[in-house]
């Protein structure tokens, strides 16, 4: 259905008006509807998801207003984001803000996704080092910068590698039962993430 | 070349198609969302620039969009066809697109994150959709450094996409399964597996098309392929249950269900005007009874494909001027015409 005031977008808002006991419908598409006056309900429309409100409200927590109040202050380095802005937008601005408001957002995210800590794919050419300064020059070199893998990343690799037996042999471990060689791949995976984690 | 929704793939009755798309972002940059005009012209150059190697790539060759700079009509005109998404359709910063000839894949530069890939086919492939978007993104990965962390994994502008940055979707057709009483407790229930399932053209009843896109609730925690084969599992799932219902129902009313279908034929093939409520709702019928094989077409014709070509804006565009509400009805049952082929 076309919106009927501008009859170009589609309409996705219903509004339905009952004055004096008549009821009207209106379909309206969220750009009229934003411009028009709803009168106590505009604020409704004037976000573009207020789905993303409702998320920065989980976000924030129960009491946002004085959560906040003490977290303001935190802002992000790299991109300048406020703790604030983050639970208004429920979006991070840059890679380190996932740094800056871990503590914050460790538990939140752990509702969110259910998990707290990644499982799947990984980036197969990180370079850290070339990363910062490769700049223009990057593109068309791939398979050189692929190969200049660090020191540093190849010890953690390495590292990345054992976790990855270890999770194996701890699934092999649940599946026959076997619940101490279960424990002990737990905590050797565990010290070895604990490990990477002080040398980055 | 055919569009990918243009081919026909019936190893699953009611699946309409499947897709995978992966956010991803590189570490040098701040997120799109604070990313300055400068930056982000710098970033979406060189994205484009440094990936000119994938023409050819696997035999695909890529044609660059400047999204920046296409019509509104256009961008509205992509969303319809799956290649943007609702949330940059009013954005107003460089971006850039690279898409397929058969517009299977794409990959969005400088959206809600800075690289988007997505991997589209016909029928249900999602692990096979994972593959190719996986092999884009090593391509990619080659060339530049991703925005990764060892916890969280890649990292991404919404919290809801952090860890594997996978969205696995699978469309399916459910005219039958949902209206029954049960469907919307069925769709709460899909929840605790882990997926989501919800109206491509509207919720509840207001859904025409009997459209249901399923997928994945969750990023992080699980590998990539479990996620996908989550979303197939309830595919193939939801897929049955609407064999069943449909079966039963022909069983009992053979007739009524025929004429239902060729009754849709006519309207569709003859009408003059016709609103998106009721094309979508015959196309639907006609849906099912030629995955049923109760109507059989001259030539193959993918039904979905018309499903796209009646929205508002590939309409518009393809009468090259805005149309109001009763000129659209009378340029979608045009389509319709033309498209639609005779029964053989």
């Amino acid at each position: 259905m076309l919106c009927e005031r501008c009859k170009i977008r589609e309409a996705n808002i219903q509004y339905t008006e009952v004055i004096n006991g008549v009821k009207t419908d209106h379909h309206f598409c969220a750009q009229c509807a934003r411009e028009m006056d709803f009168g106590q309900y505009s604020a409704l429309f004037e976000g573009e998801f207020p789905f993303a409100q409702f998320l920065s409200a989980l976000l924030g927590g129960e009491s946002p207003a004085r959560k906040s109040e003490k977290y303001q202050q935190i802002v992000c380095p790299s991109c300048g984001m406020t703790y604030q802005e983050f639970v208004d937008n429920s979006s991070f601005g840059c890679a380190d803000c996932y740094n800056v408001f871990d503590v914050l957002i460790r538990d939140n995210i752990k509702q969110l996704q259910g998990s707290d800590c990644h499982k799947g794919k990984r980036p197969v050419y990180q370079n850290p080092a070339a990363a910062g300064e490769g700049g223009g020059e990057s593109p068309g070199d791939g398979g050189e910068s692929a190969g200049a893998v660090s020191e540093g990343g190849r010890l953690q690799a390495s590292a990345e590698e054992q976790i990855r037996v270890l999770e194996r042999k701890l699934k092999e471990a649940l599946r026959l039962e076997e619940y101490e060689t279960a424990a002990l791949c737990r905590d050797q995976i565990r010290a070895l993430k604990e490990g990477m984690r002080t040398d980055a | 070349m055919r569009k990918w929704y243009e081919e026909i793939d019936q190893s699953y009755r009611n699946v309409v198609s499947s897709k995978v798309r992966l956010a991803r972002n590189l570490e040098e940059y701040v997120f799109p969302s604070r990313l300055s005009e400068k930056d982000g012209r710098e970033m979406v150059d060189r994205l484009c620039k440094g990936l000119e190697e994938l023409n050819g790539h696997e035999g695909c060759s890529y044609e660059t969009v400047n999204l920046e700079t296409v019509g509104e009509l256009d961008r509205r005109d992509m969303k319809e066809r799956r290649l943007i998404s609702t949330a940059i359709l009013n954005k107003k910063a460089p971006m850039a697109m690279l898409v397929s000839e058969t517009e299977d894949v794409s990959l969005v530069f400088n959206g809600t994150d800075h690289i988007r890939i997505q991997v589209l086919t016909p029928g249900l492939h999602l692990s096979e959709a994972w593959k190719k978007a996986s092999q884009l993104d090593d391509f990619i990965n080659a060339r530049f450094a991703y925005a990764f962390d060892e916890k969280y994994g890649y990292l991404t502008t919404y919290p809801t996409n952090v860890g594997t940055g996978m969205k696995a979707s699978v469309i399916v057709h459910l005219p039958s399964l949902s209206l029954g009483k049960k469907f919307s407790s069925m769709i709460t229930d899909m929840g605790r597996f882990g997926v989501t399932i919800k109206g491509v053209n509207g919720e509840g009843r207001e859904n025409y098309g009997a459209l249901y896109e399923i997928s994945n609730q969750k990023t992080m925690g699980q590998p990539e392929w479990e996620l996908a084969d989550l979303v197939s599992k309830a595919a193939i799932q939801l897929d049955d249950q609407e064999n069943q219902v449909r079966a039963m129902a022909r069983k009992s009313h053979r007739l009524e269900w025929e004429d239902e279908v060729y009754k849709s034929y006519g309207v569709l093939k003859y009408a003059r005007r016709l609103s998106m409520k009721d094309a979508m709702t015959f196309l639907s019928q006609l849906m099912a009874g030629s995955a049923d094989g109760l109507i059989h077409f001259a030539e193959p014709c993918s039904v979905y494909r018309m499903m796209l070509g009646i929205q508002t804006a590939s309409l518009q565009k393809k009468s090259h001027k805005p149309l109001d509400r009763a000129e659209l009805d009378v340029a979608r049952a045009e389509y319709l015409r033309e498209m639609l082929p005779e029964l053989s």
